[in-house]
């Protein structure tokens, strides 16, 4: 009896169990029109949460009677989480990508095409942030925001190694750096701290130059980075490098993050995004400060990489109008100003001010839009290339033909 | 004292040295998580290590509270990994009890069944279980992930507690029917609370795979309510700026009490408070 | 002696319900195993099923970004596998791999093996300090026990480097661990090893605590001392145990992805430096090429199948008893 009795439990255990899962409602609903899902990065939840209150009070005046449910989503896996609900629904009605993320979802037919001018100051978008967004002559993501690169300095450790004035040019911005090594001679100690492998900050110097990283030519895709211009800045941003950086030649920049180098009091000025002022360490705040990093000729800023976020609509989602009408809330001129003024660049031109961020995008490079690009970063074929450059592995000349045939091949895939 | 027994103090004491030793090595690693946590953020970043925080910081703690949705996750984890945890071992149980006394038709490929899914590569199956559960409406729920999670654990569960249960001699077994029990009686009465050590090895294993679950909370679970604190943790790591080390070190010591605590109420069934003597090796 | 003087009354009428009742007897103790399994099989075969099935079929199409979003591939046979196996970065992956397992496994049997052994050799109060730092170290998420691996080895303010370079073993400042594959891969196995011994240190003294006491005094009366005593009673009475825990860890080790993925760091992770699990995550899921995915799963399948054949066969044995 006691083992029959046992068998019917275990039996009955499993029948609830699945009578239980048939049953439950703790649903992805299909998002009826009583509410719409909308996925931002985790940056705008530590950020400017404000804002996306804003947006959703304006959006529920608008339409009453429809919630809006932000999402929270990391940079790690929101690319998996977008496509396993491609696959099985449940996805959202407005997603974040980053700005090198969209070709290939573009391509692939993942998102809606919107109405360009139903958004603000869409005839003022940024160059590099509405290319982002468009394909085939269609409009499939806003821009939503970006940032730049700047030189991020200790102001007191110029005045001590007798820096009287930023420098205009990276020739003099090497010869300040040679002054400030000399009066800070710490074991380990970077006058200007760049990881080898940030190819945000190398390429830089490449577009500097006039040269490029890839290029379409009638239909078909053609490595640049062995061109003679680009061959020109590889050459200029190694010279730069060995000259006023001690970090690892192999590593990348968040592998450790300059702010932190910088915080150690290992570093007189790094090179990266606005933001980078959040976490120099209390001791150095008051004595640090911002300028635009300069190019090899006078007056002209080095291009800095634009980087930024866009907003799209899936094609899945059941009230695509509805995304359209929260992202034009959210991307309105209100909204725009109050991501400035959170230190981010805004998404149209009539919008710039004259800080230091917003400054140094006047001049900006930005990837190739080809649907492989996002391969050609996973790859990591620029960081390979520039750690052969640096430890000397390869010439530049031969480190940079195999990369920009291997990018070419890699773009050139179907 | 006999000469005997000093001998054996000592050697026993030259044993103490050496599991002190390694102690502190394999700790270090935890040690230093906890120590942080309590870092003001210079001495974080700062060139020379800081081995214990003269001057601690409760600060990282309260950061890592304060960030949205901690006690909800922390209830979603404790339901999900205590619901897999007591139905997997149950159901584990039985069918190692079927596997390690019984001969029947199927066993071998019932067998290769269990090992064959702990060969199966996680990252491919992703898509399609999703794809399953939203059949179900099981996705962006608890019992989905229970389930899921179920799956998972349970061919682990077999596998070890057969291997448990062949390590008990027969004969046991045997005397218990000569005095007239039934065969799943025997089970019931004698072999359970022998297989004591071994159910606890494997519940704590399976508590503590499921605690730390990552993937595949992350991509069933869509709303930050209902996530668990695995997910939680990671939106320490996941933005594009500045990570706050010294809250996500706090956030993980608090993440890892839960798991602590089981393995506090539990261990006694293995036997660590005995007095040496009672376990041979 | 009651069946046999039923069985030779079996020939008559099977109607009396005392016959009846023993004959359902039978069948449902014949049904019995089958009820045990039940359960674990429901749960797997719902779960489970559907997506094997899929995995299978997937991995015989042409399935990208463009097919998901349509929910339709495109069939072309063998060709994933084709292509995955002229690949010659998926062979030297698998090698890598093959080298990487073993010493993992090596290490972390061993280790585990001595280090239930010193649970039993020192005094309660250091058995329960090493058993709750053990579980201390289990229960550490993953993802933070990688970081925290990171920022004692890292380049700029690593502790290692700052002992070793203290304690005079060399000069270690700024000492990049990471800048060959077999330094990448040497500190990725010292982090797996650590993860991996709490669980087989205490199982294997769980098992330990089977050990009939009696048999190994009966020994010891004998005149056999430790290494015999440990040869001879110990290791045949663990050996399910340890083929288990052996098996289990060349399952995993095999597959691992977590540690090896962010201890190296995507930007540092190239085909020269590529596990089976990585190579997987790469070139079938990070390149939206879910079709190819799926054939490398297939793929890892058979070798980790292949790999842990011997054990899982012996283990089988075992318990083909009576």
């Amino acid at each position: 009896m006691k083992r029959r009795s046992i068998v019917a439990l275990s039996l009955v255990v499993v029948l609830v169990a699945a009578v239980m899962a048939a049953t439950s409602s703790g649903a992805t609903q299909k998002a009826t029109a009583s509410s719409i899902t909308v996925w931002l990065q985790v940056d705008a939840q530590s950020g400017w949460p404000d804002l996306v209150a804003a947006a959703n009070k304006q959006f529920q005046s608008d339409h009453p009677g429809v919630t809006v449910n932000v999402q929270y989503q990391t940079w790690g896996t929101h690319l998996q989480k977008f496509d396993t609900t491609l696959a099985g629904g449940g996805g959202p009605d407005v997603i974040e990508m980053g700005n090198t993320e969209m070709t290939k979802y573009m391509a692939a037919g993942a998102f809606a095409a919107l109405n360009k001018s139903s958004f603000d100051n869409s005839s003022n978008w940024l160059k590099g942030l509405a290319a982002s967004g468009a394909f085939g002559g269609k409009t499939y993501g806003v821009p939503y925001y970006a940032g730049s690169r700047v030189v991020t300095y200790r102001s007191d450790l110029y005045k001590a190694a007798g820096i009287k004035k930023l420098p205009a040019t990276t020739a003099e911005y090497a010869a300040d750096a040679k002054k400030l090594l000399a009066k800070n001679p710490k074991k380990g100690f970077s006058p200007v701290y760049i990881a080898g492998t940030d190819w945000y900050v190398a390429m830089g110097f490449v577009f500097d130059y006039g040269g490029g990283i890839a290029q379409q030519i009638s239909g078909k895709w053609k490595g640049l980075l062995n061109s003679p211009k680009s061959i020109a800045g590889l050459t200029a941003y190694k010279n730069f490098y060995l000259a006023t950086s001690r970090a690892s030649k192999t590593t990348d920049e968040t592998h450790p993050n300059p702010y932190d180098v910088y915080a150690q009091g290992q570093a007189a000025s790094i090179v990266g995004p606005s933001w980078f002022t959040c976490c120099v360490g209390k001791q150095y705040t008051a004595s640090t400060a911002q300028f635009v990093m300069p190019g090899h000729v006078k007056g002209q800023a080095m291009p800095g990489f634009l980087g930024g976020s866009d907003l799209a609509v899936p094609i899945t989602s059941p009230n695509q109008a509805l995304a359209s009408d929260w992202i034009k809330d959210f991307t309105s001129t209100s909204g725009e100003k109050g991501l400035q003024a959170k230190g981010n660049i805004p998404n149209a031109t009539n919008l710039l001010g004259s800080s230091v961020n917003e400054r140094a995008a006047a001049r900006s490079w930005f990837v190739p839009t080809a649907k492989h690009w996002v391969d050609v970063e996973n790859g990591n074929i620029l960081r390979n290339m520039l750690a052969q450059i640096l430890t000397g592995k390869l010439s530049i000349q031969q480190a940079a033909t195999s990369a920009g045939d291997n990018i070419a091949s890699v773009l050139n895939q179907s | 004292m006999s000469k005997r027994r000093r001998g054996r103090r000592a050697r026993q004491a030259g044993w103490n040295a050496v599991g002190l030793a390694i102690s502190v090595v394999m700790v270090f690693p935890v040690f230093w998580m906890i120590s942080t946590a309590f870092k003001p953020n210079e001495q974080i970043v700062s060139l020379n290590p800081t081995w214990l925080p003269l001057h601690p910081t409760l600060q990282h703690f309260r950061d890592a509270i304060d960030k949205p949705f901690f006690w909800t996750d922390v209830k979603n984890s404790l339901i999900v990994v205590c619901a897999t945890v007591a139905i997997s071992i149950v159901l584990a149980f039985l069918a190692a009890v079927a596997l390690a006394r019984y001969g029947f038709a199927g066993r071998k490929l019932f067998v290769v069944l269990v090992i064959g899914i702990q060969m199966l590569p996680q990252a491919g199956l992703i898509i399609p279980l999703y794809v399953v559960l939203a059949r179900y409406h099981q996705t962006n729920a608890l019992t989905g992930l229970t389930i899921t999670y179920m799956t998972f654990v349970l061919p682990f569960c077999v596998w070890t507690l057969r291997g448990f249960l062949l390590g008990i001699p027969k004969e046991l077994e045997e005397a218990a029917m000569v005095d007239g029990s039934t065969r799943l009686g025997v089970f019931i009465k004698i072999l359970l609370p022998l297989m004591g050590p071994g159910l606890v090895a494997t519940s704590v294993f399976a508590f503590i795979t499921t605690w730390n679950e990552y993937i595949f909370a992350v991509v069933l679970l869509h709303d930050q309510s209902k996530q668990t604190v695995t997910v939680w943790l990671s939106y320490f790591l996941g933005s594009s700026r500045h990570t706050d080390w010294g809250a996500l070190m706090a956030a993980s010591t608090l993440t890892a009490v839960p798991v602590i605590v089981f393995f506090l109420m539990v261990q006694r069934r293995i036997a660590f408070g005995l007095t040496s003597g009672a376990v041979r090796g | 002696m009651h069946e046999t003087s039923s069985n030779a009354a079996a020939g008559t009428l099977l109607g009396t319900s005392r016959r009846r009742r023993r004959f359902w007897g039978r069948a449902l103790q014949g049904a019995v195993p089958y009820g045990l399994i039940l359960p674990v099989l429901v749960v797997i075969g719902v779960i489970l099923g559907y997506p094997l099935y899929w995995l299978v079929k997937l991995s015989t199409q042409r399935y990208g970004l463009f097919e998901l979003i349509r929910h339709q591939g495109v069939g072309v046979g063998l060709d994933n596998y084709s292509s995955v196996l002229h690949d010659g970065v998926f062979w030297r992956t698998l090698l890598r791999t093959v080298v990487f397992t073993a010493v993992n496994v090596t290490l972390t049997m061993v280790i585990g093996m001595l280090l239930a052994l010193l649970l039993v050799r020192v005094s309660m109060f250091v058995r329960i300090l090493l058993s709750s730092g053990l579980v201390l170290v289990w229960s550490m998420p993953v993802v933070v026990a990688v970081q925290v691996w990171y920022w004692m080895t890292n380049f700029e303010n690593g502790v290692v480097n700052y002992v070793l370079s203290h304690l005079g073993i060399g000069d270690f400042y700024q000492h990049d661990w990471y800048a060959t594959t077999f330094s990448q891969l040497s500190i990725v196995t010292l982090l797996i090893v650590w993860g991996a011994l709490p669980f087989v240190v205490i199982t294997l003294y769980a098992a330990l605590a089977q050990v009939p006491p009696d048999l190994v005094e009966a020994a010891e009366v004998d005149g056999a001392r430790g290494w015999r005593i440990f040869v001879d009673i110990t290791l045949p009475i663990l050996r399910p145990i340890l083929l288990i825990l052996t098996s289990l860890s060349i399952i995993w080790d095999f597959g691992v992805f977590t540690q090896p993925y962010l201890l190296i760091g995507q930007s540092k992770i190239t085909s020269g430096n590529y596990l089976m699990s990585i190579y997987l995550f790469e070139e079938g899921y990070f390149k939206s090429d879910f079709g190819r995915g799926a054939a490398i799963s297939i793929l890892m399948l058979l070798m980790v199948a292949v790999l842990s054949v011997a054990y899982v066969r012996k283990m089988v044995r075992i318990g083909e008893a009576p």
